[in-house]
């Protein structure tokens, strides 16, 4: 795992230790949406590099989308909506992640499979010299 | 909350009744948040997958904290966004779990394939080597073949030299000449004397390896006697030679027989050792697919 993933995890924890046990409403306030937001962004570039946008685009763009939205609503102040927003962005962009690489394994399977029967064909019609 | 009035009373209290009934029926309470209900459809359908079970049960187990979330913020009478929200989030963990069992399926498969790959290869492999094999075996026993051939023929070759040895006999322009001496024992007879018998039964060895040649036996005499007379002697020492020939297995196409009479005499006739090296038949082996050829002079 890359180290700004594991910061944003641990500041992610951190908060919601803090947060479960003090039980206050105001706590998803900045901080922890913050740290959120930060996974997402992570999570959709990873995305990306992991062809998500060919074999999963329309997963991407809603968490892209998503994303810009729990930023917004941070510049606003809305800190339920923007947390809310930023989770979504996160799973949206793991499922990106997810889908796009079941699509390329299949692929490639589907590529091998090919393969042999190509061979297969191609051993056959060798002629057998006496 | 509305204000219950006595005429809806009724007939909410049996909505009621029939809602709480049936959810005892389904075994599972409905919610008022259709989105957790789906939540809950979708997990309960996952779990049934064997496959999705065994390829991915980390993914479902994250879908499941999630879906617990849910419903606890729903038994906490949590804001409805919330549970929502957590619904939401719990159907997306499902989502992941059906792509990575995909996943981890399609990736099993692969190694399954590249091994049968690697088979399809090997086989067509070691059938271009077997083939290669064979055309060698092939190529081997042809090289057998020409050699046992040129062997065969160098050994012919042989044979011919070594008969050419025995028999003395002379390469000249008309083919090899060989000299058997006088053949019989006396003019008047025709039997052959055993030097010319074993002289001759050579001869017929070689015509009968060699089928393509064909041979010219001439007869010669001394110049004792008249003419006439020496040229029917020739002709019979000629015959003579020719018959054993012919007894012994030789087309007679292939021999010709001829007396030359005194015509030919090799040395002088005044001596009698000149007069008996003159009275002597002379064979001429033809070459290969060739006719007679007549010796210069006669008429026959």
């Amino acid at each position: 795992m890359p180290k700004q993933k594991i910061q944003a995890s641990v500041g992610v924890l951190a908060f919601m230790v803090v947060c479960g046990s003090m039980q206050i409403s105001g706590c998803s306030s900045g901080g922890l949406t913050t740290a959120i937001i930060s996974q997402a962004e992570l999570a959709v570039l990873e995305a990306g590099v992991r062809k998500a946008p060919d074999y999963a685009p329309l997963e991407l763009r809603l968490a892209q989308e998503n994303l810009d939205r729990a930023k917004r609503a941070m510049d606003l102040g809305d800190y339920e909506s923007a947390r809310r927003l930023a989770e979504r962005a996160l799973v949206d962009a793991q499922l990106a992640k997810a889908k796009a690489n079941a699509e390329i394994a299949s692929r490639n399977a589907e590529e091998l499979q090919r393969t042999i029967e190509a061979l297969s064909v191609e051993a056959e019609k060798s002629p057998r010299r006496n | 909350m509305a204000m219950l009035h006595t005429e809806h009373a009724f007939p909410f209290a049996v909505a009621f009744t029939l809602l709480m009934v049936s959810s005892v029926v389904v075994g599972c309470s409905l919610t008022d948040v259709p989105a957790l209900d789906r939540a809950r459809t979708s997990y309960e359908q996952a779990q049934q997958n064997e496959q999705l079970n065994a390829h991915a049960p980390i993914a479902i187990y994250e879908a499941e904290i999630a879906l617990r979330r849910a419903e606890h913020a729903w038994e906490r009478n949590e804001d409805r966004e919330e549970v929502e929200h957590l619904a939401y989030i719990a159907e997306k963990k499902l989502k992941i779990a059906r792509a990575t069992a995909r996943q981890t399926m399609a990736e099993a498969q692969i190694q399954q394939l590249a091994a049968e790959r690697e088979t399809v290869i090997l086989e067509a492999r070691s059938r271009e080597a077997e083939q290669a094999r064979q055309g060698e075996e092939a190529r081997a026993r042809e090289a057998e073949r020409a050699r046992r051939e040129a062997q065969e023929a160098r050994a012919q070759a042989k044979k011919l030299e070594q008969l050419i040895a025995e028999l003395r006999a002379v390469q000249t322009e008309r083919g090899l000449v060989i000299n058997l001496g006088d053949v019989l024992f006396e003019s008047a007879k025709a039997d052959l004397k055993p030097g010319a018998i074993r002289n001759v039964s050579l001869l017929a060895a070689f015509l009968k390896e060699y089928p393509k040649r064909s041979v010219l036996i001439e007869g010669h005499t001394d110049n004792v006697g008249s003419e006439s007379y020496n040229l029917a002697l020739s002709q019979r020492r000629a015959d003579a030679v020719r018959n054993f020939l012919i007894q012994n297995g030789i087309s007679p196409k292939r021999i010709i027989a001829r007396g030359y009479g005194e015509a030919y005499p090799v040395t002088s006739n005044e001596i009698e050792v000149g007069r008996q090296q003159n009275r002597r038949v002379e064979v001429v082996i033809l070459r290969e697919g060739e006719s007679t050829v007549q010796r210069k002079g006669s008429s026959n």
